[in-house]
């Protein structure tokens, strides 16, 4: 995975966290519980990919700058 | 550019090159604003954002081990004429709801916290609707949608039963129609 890609995927989890929060909010309050965790799973599984991927970023962002 | 002080290659301390860098007028912002900061700030508002539900999924959990569906009465059907509503508590004392005979002679019964900030509705026999004198939400006496104002959820509906005359309350849904 290029420096790129984890870019990409940064900002697409960011996309899919405000979308979930939204949803979780929504069920929360129409009492749909069952959703309500469906949604927050999603919401900490795209979590922990931006965490991971920027893991990933960073080893190649200051390994570039070692050969540097 | 040196390799030398990795860990603090963002303080004005630093060694290296591009934080020593002279006649830079923006140095404090250069160091603050820039691109590898920026990703850094992306990525922990989505951590943040996705983590920020678990309170939600945790309580989502506590309340599906709640059960509600107790039976309450309400009234007698014959005290409460078409065009006429009446208040009472449902499922806690701390839920107030509504039952309304409405001028098409059927009964429905919600929740009366008006879904934008709380207020009471009430039935307007006259336009027969439900509606919210805070902000002037209007909801549909039939399905309980909000139909005009500020409320943007639907009331509560309250599932009911007619036995011998009685109306009793049998259950809550916070979605529906």
């Amino acid at each position: 995975m290029d420096k790129k890609m984890c870019w990409i995927l940064i900002f697409v989890t960011i996309a899919v966290n405000v979308v979930m929060v939204q949803w979780t909010v929504e069920s929360y309050l129409g009492r749909e519980f069952n959703q309500v965790v469906i949604y927050s799973g999603i919401s900490v599984v795209s979590a922990f990919i931006a965490f991971f991927v920027f893991l990933n970023w960073r080893k190649l962002e200051y390994a570039e700058e070692n050969q540097q | 550019m040196t390799n030398e002080c990795k860990k603090g290659r963002n303080l004005k301390n630093s060694k290296s090159d591009m934080v020593n860098l002279t006649k830079n007028v923006d140095q404090k912002d250069d160091l603050k604003y820039n691109r590898r900061s920026f990703l850094k700030t992306a990525a922990g508002a989505s951590i943040a954002l996705g983590l920020s539900t678990v309170p939600f999924s945790v309580r989502a959990m506590m309340g599906m081990a709640e059960e509600e569906n107790e039976r309450l009465e309400i009234g007698r059907l014959d005290q409460l004429g078409e065009g006429e509503s009446m208040t009472f508590n449902y499922p806690t004392d701390n839920d107030p709801a509504i039952l309304v005979h409405t001028v098409n002679g059927d009964l429905v019964a919600y929740n009366s916290a008006c879904t934008h900030l709380m207020c009471p509705v009430f039935y307007k026999k006259e336009e027969d609707i439900l509606l919210c004198p805070c902000h002037k939400g209007y909801f549909d006496v039939n399905n309980g949608q909000p139909v005009e104002g500020p409320p943007q959820r639907e009331l509560p509906l309250i599932e009911i039963e007619v036995e011998n005359g009685i109306v009793y309350a049998t259950g809550r849904k916070y979605r529906h129609g």
